[in-house]
């Protein structure tokens, strides 16, 4: 028997009020692994009343008992984590290594929360007037909520969920339907934690949720991780209702190999970056571009590395590369890298067809390379979220430079050379907001904002890092006197 | 046999060959090496929790478990040391393969005292 979920509501795994369940798929064996509910405007209005009413009690638990209470999470996390981490590998598709490197990410997150104490303090002035002292003190807002995407379902509602109710918020997480497992075993270690009923709160769902979720004049506040245009979205409906809110959307990570880049090392990195998660991350290299000589040694090098990586179920330990997330997924991938090749480009090496043995339904894209891609290429320009990487030739530093900045995203970009200056030039130059110097995926830790400009952020504070800290709460200035 | 081309794989291979010695020194009836061998089992599977990060997900090559196969039949003195030997080999060729010196640091350890038991 399937299991269905339920959604978690003011302490309490109640069933949602729909009759429309999704099935849960596990992309390499095509097994259905639970049915998530679509739930309805009427139960998200349930959590967020739920949350509303646990958020005076909660904001007045002293700080330092809300951060132990993330103290706590983190040894169940910590205890369960091999079964989190296989859990991800079994509704995601990615591999082991990678499920507990996400896994790891999100109790670094929880590591930030429990920190909260620290970093709620603020500062104030005596006699800023005669007499008359000014202080500034930070006050959580209400409720918040999140809505986060399929490739790290354990992760990315962490970035959120522990900081916020340290801070003294209320919280609700919407995730995938795709994937909604992961987090579904999370809240099964936040209800051992006896938070007061209503801190904390899952609702499953689509599309429907999500806008209950932008629309609700209950929610104080939106976390948002997805691809641009959903992100744009979320950003103008939840503005437009009064909400603060961060979205980081899509990408289109270009990596730039100069010649003196120690090309062996450089390309070993470089796989990761492309194929971990089978491309399906926000700061997945999508193009490198090759500068001067080093385009052919690049592309050599590539070839040659490519070949060894191994394809497969990601439960399997010597997997390098999992599935993508879904037959659907798997068919725009290849239609994308057959656009790219009906605009001009050529294939190196084409994973389309895949097929793995005793996997034979298994979602699988194989390592794929693409050269002779231009600019004006929609896979060029276009995320395609896939094991894909795009190879691009530019005569100096100056037209790499020139070649990212052209790109509408600005998640993340990295360069590979052993020149100080041309890194420096890199840095200060590409407008992404996330750089990588011979690092691939420059994925911020949890005590940094994860960075992310034009079309890959929409909002003002980003996640993670003391930027999360301004988004869950409010200033108040305080002038006193004492007569 | 399956090669030991990740981070995951080889933490695990540590982690499984350590639960072989455990057992094996239990049956020999050596509680301190068998007890020595399970806190370095554990030891395994912690790094193979805390030190994942984006960094070691680089693919690993030229180590394969058939390399590493202990000898557990034999148990007599000199058995144990070739046993030894070969835990110690292992840790030796995976040390310097992996890319996160906190996991270094621990598979270097781990070596050292295999080295010390083999003689």
């Amino acid at each position: 028997m399937v299991k269905r979920l339920k959604n978690y509501i003011g302490g309490e795994w109640v069933e949602a009020s729909t009759d429309n369940y999704i099935p849960v798929l596990n992309p390499a064996t095509c097994e259905v692994l639970a049915e998530c509910p679509d739930s309805t405007y009427a139960d998200v209005d349930q959590a967020v009343q739920a949350a509303t009413a646990a958020f005076e009690e909660w904001r007045s638990t002293p700080v330092l008992s809300r951060a132990q209470y993330m103290h706590h999470f983190k040894n169940l996390v910590e205890e369960r984590f091999e079964d989190i981490a296989r859990t991800v590998v079994e509704e995601n598709g990615k591999t082991l290594d990678e499920a507990r490197g996400e896994v790891r990410r999100g109790i670094e997150s929880i590591d930030f929360g429990i920190g909260v104490p620290l970093l709620m303090r603020n500062d104030g002035v005596e006699d800023i007037s005669s007499g008359i002292d000014e202080t500034t003190v930070r006050q959580p807002v209400g409720v918040f909520a999140a809505i986060t995407p399929f490739n790290f379902p354990a992760m990315v509602p962490l970035w959120f969920l522990p900081t916020a109710i340290t801070c003294g918020n209320t919280f609700i997480v919407k995730p995938s339907p795709q994937t909604p497992i992961s987090m579904d075993l999370l809240f099964e270690l936040l209800d051992e934690l006896d938070l007061p009923e209503g801190v904390v709160n899952l609702v499953h769902g689509g599309i429907e949720s999500a806008d209950a979720i932008l629309k609700h004049p209950g929610i104080a506040g939106i976390s948002f991780v997805g691809s641009s245009p959903v992100a744009k979205k979320v950003y103008e409906v939840g503005t437009a209702h009064g909400k603060r809110v961060q979205a980081q959307g899509g990408a289109k990570n270009y990596i730039a190999v100069m010649p003196d880049a120690n090309m062996e090392a450089s390309v070993r990195n470089i796989l990761g970056a492309a194929y971990g998660c089978a491309g399906q991350r926000c700061l997945a290299a999508a193009v490198a571009v090759g500068v001067g000589d080093a385009y052919d040694k690049l592309r050599d090098e590539l070839v040659k590395q490519v070949a060894n990586l191994r394809v497969g179920y990601g439960l399997d330990e010597t997997t390098q590369m999992g599935t993508v997330v879904s037959q659907q997924a798997k068919e725009r991938i290849e239609n994308m890298i057959q656009k790219g090749l009906d605009e001009g480009a050529s294939v190196v090496v084409d994973g389309r067809g895949y097929s793995v043995d005793g996997y034979e339904n298994g979602t699988f894209v194989g390592p794929t390379i693409i050269e002779n891609v231009t600019p004006d290429m929609t896979v060029a320009k276009e995320e395609i979220f896939g094991p894909v990487l795009a190879l691009m030739r530019a005569d100096d530093f100056d037209e790499a430079v020139d070649i990212i900045n052209r790109s509408k995203c600005g998640n993340a970009a990295s360069i590979f050379t052993s020149s100080g200056k041309y890194a420096r030039e890199f840095k200060y130059r590409v407008k992404a907001g996330n750089i990588g110097v011979n690092i691939g995926v420059a994925a911020p830790s949890a005590s940094f904002p994860f960075g992310g400009q034009k079309d890959s952020f929409f909002g003002d504070l980003h996640g993670q890092g003391a930027d999360a800290i301004d988004f869950y709460t409010d200033r108040k200035i305080v002038i006193e006197r004492w007569l | 046999m399956a090669s030991l081309n990740t981070f995951g794989a080889i933490l695990t291979y540590a982690a499984n060959l350590e639960t072989a010695l455990r057992d094996y020194y239990q049956q020999v009836g050596d509680s301190e090496r068998s007890k020595a061998a399970d806190k370095r089992r554990q030891t395994m599977e912690r790094i193979r929790r805390e030190a994942v990060v984006e960094i070691t997900l680089e693919p690993i090559e030229g180590l394969n478990e058939a390399d590493y196969e202990l000898a557990l039949s034999d148990t007599s003195a000199s058995g144990q040391q070739a046993v030894e030997a070969t835990a110690a080999r292992f840790y030796a060729d995976v040390a310097p393969k992996i890319n996160v010196r906190q996991a270094q640091r621990a598979l270097e350890r781990a070596g050292k005292e295999h080295q010390e038991l083999a003689g």
